[in-house]
């Protein structure tokens, strides 16, 4: 015992200096005249892991004169990290990535905890351009909060994509003479044909749980409830002619998209695994054993269940939004997306100006952006003399695909890091096949609407609206789940569920939301 | 013993020696942060300041007082606790009892360790590896069913199943890991005890009733006590990906509620009154069931 | 020990090892998946062909986390958490443990009193995280060994340990001219071997298992190994409500699999290690015989 206790000692001795150690290289950052240091959350997913050596971060970083200092974060836990860093205006670190301020940081950065970062407009030239040039300055003034000013930089994207939809077996639709559908119409009888082949089988399944089905069919409806809905609310949708909210989970569109979704259930032709925690292993297992010959999903997702699967002639492809009452329509998009705020703990630092200065080039300057998408030219890829980009010989063998290669290798296209989106630049990195369904989805007109805007509201608003938020959506997600199963009849329990809702102050939620747009 | 005692009185000050730093440290770290919850009081507002703005008197105990949800969520809380207690409490003694008697070294030393490790999967995949066990087209078990011409049963969306669900992968994750005290405490038994006892003609059986559970019965008293104090506190992780709509009307309790309440607008001063609420009713039960051990079996832990 | 072969002990013994046997087979399965996953191709993960034995044998998972710019990083930093911040806690436990050990102290219903409600009610996560940042301890590998060196649980088994053992080899001991700390050194420590394994590995899992002290209060140089799993294995699926990136991003089971395989096998390792302790108590025996 005693000699078990000594050499526990002896460890604890060598670990103790280990921590002493570690802690001393935080104070060797005096100024001096070289590049500006500042720390940086950056949120780190693991299907594409940080690498501190990649060429896009260090080059931009390099020709910004920043000397980074990364705090590299699962993003699991990213909201946390960073949501008590602004909340106790302790240890936040100079520049935070990949945040907005919806929900909690509205009111964090009404308090005061962020930098209003419009009113120093000057500083950030590049930002303003690229603005400019995809002309999204009211997209970009839609971001302000109710005090007129905008918290943060978003990223820009001049053409949303159409990255996800309807994925079918191809191959199936040759064996069985069908023509890929183009209504939801079409796809109940394509299902029924798969049914009808395969009476084992569940042809349409789902991905985490109904929720990316949800938010990729219900806008061809006219509306966007439930988890991940287009405005957050889980249960109001947007009215893209009047412009304004109303009360999508009761609508006349979310009980025809019911009945419609009931039918498959009912058939037998929708997956009825719905609990939540299965993620995408599940789905790639039914897909690739032909449990399941369709889904909603994104286009990534294809290529690996193709490789893999033992199915001969096995052939998947992605399909344009399908026609449905309301047309045809996909999940909304914002031009604007997740970017880069400042915790007012920077503003007091003496080269704030320059901060800001050397971050707005670093993320949104042509050159950089670009390197950002595309990586350094002669390294990554060599222009043609017609302008066109031709990537070198080693990325365009890659076996994980060009735009997975220049990521896991560059730090090309994280959602993290790139600021600027320029469709055309990023359909060089896919494929012809998903260029070709972008030019056609894209040529369909308003397939992909602009995301709802969010009310403004002060402290006490949202208090409300948080307090109202809850019990409804909770009922609907209990009653969407049994219309969906047919524990209730959406005819005959509809009323029932209509005057539920209502109790609940589904009207007054509205109200709340209209009145302050 | 009495003479002694007095006879050391002076020496005691070194036993209050050794206190000063652990005490120093629950100060510190256990009592200070919980001037928080003045937070259950106050609006919280993000951004100004950790102890809210201004006084809001039982605001949020009204809220969640006045919300049926939350009544749901206190009365799913409480049947689950309790299931679990009745059920997970008795089997870990069970098992280390049993594992006692096994009489072949390794094999004892075996079972032991291999009990254990369910404790170390994460519970993410302890749930996918069940919802695959469960599915209705893949799962084991409906694969069964179907052999035997019944309907596949999706275990996981029915509220009939959660419970048990639940409490049985309790079982399967916490059994070996509390047998551990269990067993350490019966080690502490004199082998000279179970010699006696066999003198006397007692059998193997007779010597558990008669030797080991009486031996390791203050553990067992405290474990007891302790589990009925922590009552309201389960798995939260667990219970949050066992939910889904169509099991809420069971599953949800009120660290999910509060979840789900906190997520849609950072509620911290709500969060931390029902916190204080489940604070309150622990301590209660705990002094209760204190002072009804101390009462019949003269066990306590204070 | 000797028994009676009677036909109810034999039976008894059957029951006992069956029982065994189902415990150990439904505690093994699943590891054995896991382990079955992590060495297979995911070819025939995707086509639902691994069951118990790895199909299409290789170590490309392995390879893989071993590549993950920061999983050495991070191990070490899970070994020192876990090694430290088991030493402090012991050392902490046992100093409170053992006085409070002794009912006929003034003032231990009091102290116990102390030790008991702080189970109950907690500051919250901005309280504790304002404390730490105000005692200077964020960004240092103290935040994650000071702030939870005593588990109020672990107190009282170790205090209930402590009171297991018998009060005359402690007088005898101070009639021998020992003082209170060479009892406690000399005499109850060794007595308590089991105890002391027990709350050390209790202990030593919660220290390795944490990770969210070490989101919350370190720099990502400083991660524990534990946030690494997580984001692997949960940060794919779990509650990210954020629509979008997160239902796009998989993880290929093998890799979760091997990730979940060397982040466990250590800890598990211990087990074996401490269970020398276990054994019976001789010395106590010795003593009331």
């Amino acid at each position: 015992m005693k000699k078990l206790l000594f050499s526990f000692l002896a460890i604890s001795l060598s670990l103790t200096s280990i921590i002493a150690s570690g802690s001393k290289e935080v104070e060797s950052s005096k100024e001096s005249d070289g590049p500006i240091k500042v720390s940086m959350y950056y949120s780190d997913n693991a299907t594409l892991p940080f690498k501190s050596d990649w060429l896009s971060i260090n080059s931009a970083a390099e020709d910004s004169n920043l000397d980074i200092e990364w705090e590299i974060i699962p993003i699991a836990d990213y909201s946390t990290k960073v949501s008590l860093a602004l909340n106790t205006g302790t240890n936040a670190p100079d520049v935070i990535l990949y945040q907005t301020t919806k929900g909690e940081n509205a009111n964090l950065a009404l308090n005061g905890a962020l930098v209003p970062i419009s009113d120093y407009s000057d500083w950030t030239p590049n930002f303003n351009k690229m603005v400019e040039k995809f002309n999204m300055s009211e997209e970009v003034d839609q971001l302000q909060l109710k005090d007129g000013k905008r918290y943060y930089m978003p990223s820009l994207t001049d053409v949303p994509f159409y990255d996800g939809g309807l994925i079918l077996r191809e191959d199936l639709l040759d064996e069985y003479g069908l023509d890929a559908p183009k209504t939801f119409d079409d796809l109940y009888n394509v299902l029924k044909v798969f049914k009808e082949n395969n009476p084992d089988s569940y042809p349409l399944t789902i991905l985490a749980g109904p929720r990316v089905l949800y938010r990729m069919t219900m806008p061809s409806f006219g509306i966007s409830v439930g988890k991940n809905s287009s405005s957050g609310t889980n249960t109001l949708s947007w009215d893209y002619t009047n412009k304004n909210y109303f009360e999508g989970a009761i609508s006349e569109g979310y009980k025809e998209y019911i009945t419609y979704f009931h039918k498959l259930y009912e058939e037998g032709l929708l997956d009825p695994e719905m609990a939540e925690p299965i993620d995408g292993d599940r789905w790639s297992q039914k897909l690739a054993t032909g449990k399941s010959m369709a889904s909603y999903a994104y286009y990534d997702q294809i290529g690996g269940l193709e490789a893999a699967s033992n199915i001969e002639g096995y052939k998947l492809q992605m399909y344009p939004s399908l026609e449905g009452p309301a047309g045809a329509h996909h999940q909304p998009k914002s031009k604007t997306g997740s970017g880069i705020m400042f915790p007012i703990k920077t503003a007091q630092r003496d080269d704030f100006e320059q901060i800001v200065r050397a971050v707005d080039n670093m993320f949104f300057s042509e050159e950089n952006s670009k390197a950002f998408c595309l990586g350094e030219e002669g390294v990554t890829y060599t222009t043609n003399s017609d302008g066109s980009i031709t990537f070198t010989e080693k990325i365009v063998n890659a076996k994980e695909g060009i735009y997975k290669y220049l990521q896991l290798e560059y730090g090309c296209g994280s959602d993290v890091t790139q600021m600027v989106w320029v469709n055309q630049r990023e359909m060089t990195k896919y494929d012809e096949n998903y260029s070709a369904i972008n030019k056609v989805v894209e040529d369909m007109g308003d397939v992909i609407q602009y995301i709802p805007p969010t009310p403004n509201f002060d402290d006490m608003q949202s208090e409300e609206a948080g307090m109202l938020q809850t019990p409804l959506s909770d009922t609907f997600e209990r009653w969407n789940d049994a219309f969906l199963t047919g524990a209730k009849d959406i005819n005959a329990d509809w009323d029932e569920y209509v005057s539920t809702m209502k109790k609940l102050g589904i009207e007054k939620f509205c109200d709340l939301y209209n009145e302050n747009l | 013993m009495k003479k002694l005692k007095k006879a050391n009185k002076h020496q005691y000050w070194q036993l209050y020696a050794m206190m000063v730093l652990p005490l120093l440290y629950f100060i510190i770290f256990k009592y200070v942060p919980m001037f928080g919850n003045i937070l259950a009081f106050r609006r919280y507002r993000p951004g100004m300041g950790p102890f809210g703005t201004e006084w809001v008197g039982l605001r949020y105990f009204k809220l969640f007082f006045k919300d049926a949800a939350f009544w749901t969520a206190f009365k799913n809380t409480l049947i689950l606790s309790l299931l679990n207690l009745i059920i997970n409490f008795p089997i870990p003694i069970i098992f280390a009892l049993f594992l006692n008697e096994v009489r072949n070294r390794y094999f004892k030393k075996f079972v032991q360790t291999i009990s254990y490790m369910p404790r170390f999967i994460s519970t993410v995949v302890v749930i996918a590896i069940v919802s695959e066990l469960l599915s209705p087209s893949t799962g084991i078990l409906n694969i069964i069913r179907g052999k035997m011409g019944l309907d596949a049963i999706y275990y996981m969306n029915e509220p009939d199943y959660f419970r048990t669900i639940y409490v049985l992968l309790d079982t399967w994750q916490y059994t070996g890991w509390t047998a551990i005290i269990y067993l350490a405490s019966i080690t502490s038994i004199s082998p000279d005890m179970y010699e006696a006892a066999t003198i006397d003609g007692a059998n193997r059986i007779q010597q558990i009733f008669y030797v080991t559970i009486p031996t390791i019965l203050p553990t067992i008293m405290v474990m007891l006590i302790l589990n009925i104090g922590r009552l309201l506190s389960l798995g939260f992780e667990k219970i949050l990906l066992l939910y889904t709509p169509t099991n809420s009307q069971v599953s949800d309790i009120l660290d999910t509620l509060v979840y789900r309440t906190g997520l849609a607008n950072q509620n911290y001063s709500y969060a931390t009154a029902i916190g204080l609420f489940t604070g309150i009713i622990g301590i209660i039960l705990v002094t209760s069931s204190n002072s009804l051990s101390k009462k019949l079996t003269g066990q306590s832990i204070y | 020990m000797k028994t009676y072969k009677t036909r109810s002990t034999v039976l008894f013994d059957i029951i006992v090892n069956l029982f065994m046997i189902f415990t150990i087979i439904s505690c093994l399965v699943p590891f054995i998946y896991i382990f079955a996953l992590s060495l297979s191709s995911p070819e025939a993960i995707i086509n639902n062909e691994v069951f118990f034995l790895p199909k299409g044998l290789n170590f490309e998972a392995y390879k893989s986390i071993f590549t993950y710019p920061n999983f050495f990083n991070a191990y070490k930093n899970t070994l020192i958490y876990t090694i430290l911040g088991t030493l402090i806690s012991l050392f902490l436990i046992v100093l409170f443990a053992y006085p409070l050990s002794k009912t006929y102290l003034k003032g231990n219903k009091v102290f116990m009193k102390i030790v008991v409600f702080s189970m109950f009610f907690t500051g919250g996560l901005i309280p504790n995280y304002l404390l730490i940042s105000y005692l200077h301890l964020t960004n240092t590998r103290w935040a994650m060994l000071i702030p939870f060196a005593i588990n109020p649980f672990n107190l009282i088994l170790m205090i209930n340990f402590f009171k297991s053992i018998s009060n005359e080899i402690e007088e005898a001991a101070l009639i021998d001219g020992l003082n209170y700390f060479g009892i406690l050194w000399k005499i109850i420590l060794p007595l308590s071997q089991a105890g002391l394994a027990t709350v050390g590995l209790y202990t030593a899992v919660f220290f390795w298992n944490d990770w969210f002290n070490g989101l919350i209060y370190l720099k990502s140089s400083q991660f524990p190994v534990m946030l690494f799993l997580r984001n692997i294995v949960n940060g794919t699926s779990m509650v990210g409500d954020a629509a979008g990136a997160v239902d796009k991003a998989t993880i290929g089971i093998s890799i979760k699999g091997a990730v979940i395989i060397v982040t466990t096998l250590p800890i598990i390792a211990i087990y074996p290690f401490l269970q020398k302790y276990f054994v019976k108590g001789v010395m106590i025996g010795s003593v009331k015989g």
